[in-house]
């Protein structure tokens, strides 16, 4: 048990991770208002993508752009685009996400006047 | 030209979709022929792809040439063509289908409800011709953004189905990419031939397996597998009736897609994950949804509920069928999965037409239109017929193959299963056709509504095609046997 603890320890940005993202589903669970719900999905997202940054930051290393055409290129000395690519397009995703859910909040509370989940439950029997 | 195929098939319905909203600002009328022109033009597309390939073989085309490891490549090989064939004859005629039934229910909505289908069916090209775990989330995303405006555009009870489904969606998309970030760490790979290569000596690590295990629940939630199935009911029962064919039809059925890919295309048919096979696996959850899914939709009185768990059980029997570890099985979880596609698809025209134009929901009010429209009756026996899984339709033959597999692996167990769900389906369809021919026998009290051709006619050719499946199978398994078999089969 201690060497899991030390081991994470080692690594706050799991630890970080693991927090966020129980942290976002237990709001996504437990709250009735449905932009609180929301708020718990988005941090959901941000969890995976922050994890996905952490695990690809690279220590001493620069942006992958190359000054020089013949020196040999040294590949410690640059970080990885590809995961910051990634994350960049799993933000946009999530944003997008966000935004139809945004969008139907509204119009649950056009038609309803309330954006809790319990009233609006009620009022749909 | 032949080349870029993969890359047209889907660029068809994208700029279709993003040009629909600038043309039609003005004409709304227009919209409905740019869709179908659209539609018969992938459909005329897909078609070439599948003769392309099953003569020369699988195209893998990379994005802007940069070579597969490290650029995005599509695969088109013979499952995604013959899955994309599918997939477009039933965009047309769900999209035929929608443009009669749309004015009712979708007034003033038309053009933005034709760029999100034809959103929807290029996100699901994508899901299909995906070559890499990355490209696969991003597409299924893109689906499920514009299914959960589709599910949401009727408003009313409607927006919080689609709110739930939201949730729940996005959490499983969630999950997903935690599992590629899992399997980027462990390999520093994303595409899927080449995770292929580099994970047989990885399946060990905690890593791999913890990526293994979100990316299986997180797609398992998009095809809504038996336990993560709580959005799907609701969903399917309250969208608009020209929206739940598609979403029925296609979305579950392609993320059940980017499953066989995982298992067979990158972990191997033949891979153990802390020794546990995972066709085991695969085999256990498909009895349980083919189970419990059946014996939910006995339980309904909503007619669009009951095919909606129909649906959740017939996934369980795909999964079956596919996760026997020989040809015949794959095969004929293939072919199930072609028939499902159709086969929901006109249960939900049934449903759509009886809810739009009779106003029927329930179970308990189907007799009363059984005399006003003979055809709808002939085409809900066809299809019933498909979904027991009797003789000359192509759920028999699905069936019939998937326990052929089953008896060929031992495995009695998942035959009992597939036996078990046909008798619960022969349930609940005994069920509607006790209602349907009681009542018909009735006076009734419902007045005779002239239904549109377009909808004849879809429904008419997704019936036909549930028998046409059944009297063609033959052709149609040994072509999928000679095309669509994973590799190392």
């Amino acid at each position: 048990m201690s060497d899991i603890l030390i081991a994470l320890f080692h690594r706050p940005n799991f630890l970080t991770f693991v927090i966020i993202f129980l942290w976002g589903f237990y709001i996504m669970v437990t709250r009735y208002n449905l932009v609180k719900k929301l708020v718990g999905m988005y941090l959901v997202q941000t969890s995976v993508i922050f994890f996905l940054v952490s695990i690809s930051a690279k220590k001493g290393a620069t942006v992958p752009i190359l000054l020089s055409m013949t020196d040999p290129v040294e590949v410690a000395a640059y970080s990885n685009p590809l995961p910051h690519v990634l994350t960049l397009t799993a933000i946009v995703v999530g944003v997008a996400t966000l935004g139809v859910a945004l969008a139907l909040c509204s119009a649950i509370y056009r038609s309803y006047g309330s954006l809790d989940e319990e009233e609006i439950l009620k009022k749909l029997e | 030209m032949t080349r870029h195929l993969p890359a047209l098939l889907f660029l068809v319905p994208l700029l279709a979709a993003v040009s629909l909203p600038v043309l039609c600002l003005k004409h709304r009328a227009l919209s409905r022929p740019i869709a179908l022109t659209a539609m018969f033009m992938m459909v005329g597309l897909s078609l070439w792809n599948l003769s392309n390939v099953s003569q020369y073989g699988e195209v893998r085309y990379a994005f802007s040439g940069w070579a597969p490891p490290l650029g995005i490549e599509w695969v088109a090989d013979g499952l995604a063509s013959i899955i994309l064939v599918t997939l477009s004859l039933l965009g047309l005629s769900v999209m035929a289908f929608a443009g009669s039934m749309a004015p009712k229910n979708l007034e003033g909505r038309i053009v933005h409800f034709y760029t999100l289908i034809l959103l929807l069916i290029a996100a699901l090209t994508g899901i299909v011709f995906a070559g890499d775990l990355f490209n696969l989330f991003v597409f299924l995303e893109v689906a499920a953004i514009s299914s959960y405006a589709l599910v949401g555009m009727a408003g009313g009870r409607a927006l919080m189905a689609a709110f739930r489904y939201l949730i729940l969606g996005t959490l499983g998309a969630s999950l997903y990419l935690l599992g590629v970030s899992y399997f980027y760490a462990a390999t520093g790979t994303l595409n899927m031939a080449d995770l292929a290569d580099k994970l047989p000596h990885l399946l060990t690590s905690k890593v791999v397996v913890g990526g293994l295990l979100f990316m299986f629940i997180g797609l398992g939630i998009k095809m809504a597998l038996v336990p993560f199935h709580a959005w799907l009911p609701d969903a399917y029962t309250h969208a608009p009736d020209s929206v739940s064919p598609i979403l029925a039809a296609l979305v579950t059925k392609v993320a059940l897609l980017g499953w066989v890919r995982i298992i067979f295309w990158v972990l191997g048919a033949k891979a153990v994950v802390q020794n546990i096979p995972v066709l085991v696996l695969v085999d256990v959850l498909g009895m349980l949804a083919a189970v419990i899914g059946a014996v939910l939709a006995l339980a309904q009185r909503d007619i669009k509920r009951i095919f909606a768990y129909g649906g959740i059980s017939h996934i369980g029997i795909i999964l079956i069928g596919i996760s026997q570890g020989n040809q015949t099985g794959f095969v004929g979880g293939v072919f199930y999965l072609i028939n499902d596609a159709v086969m929901q698809a006109s249960l939900f025209f049934i449903a759509g037409v009886a809810a739009g134009q009779y106003g029927v929901r329930t179970v308990d009010d189907i007799g009363r239109i059984a005399k006003q429209t003979p055809w709808l009756t002939a085409s809900l026996i066809a299809v019933a017929m498909g979904m027991i899984g009797l003789p000359p339709t192509g759920g028999f033959f699905g069936k019939w193959y998937i326990i052929l597999g089953a008896l060929e692996a031992h495995n009695y167990l998942a035959v009992g299963a597939v036996l078990l769900s046909t008798l619960l389906t022969l349930a609940y369809f005994v069920k509607i056709f006790e209602r349907v021919f009681r009542q018909a026998s009735m006076p009734s009290s419902v007045e005779r509504i002239e239904t549109p051709l377009p909808i004849k006619l879809s429904l008419g050719a997704t019936s036909m095609a549930v028998l046409i499946l059944g009297l063609w199978s033959d052709p149609l398994v040994s072509a999928l046997i000679r095309l669509a078999l994973p590799p190392g089969f």
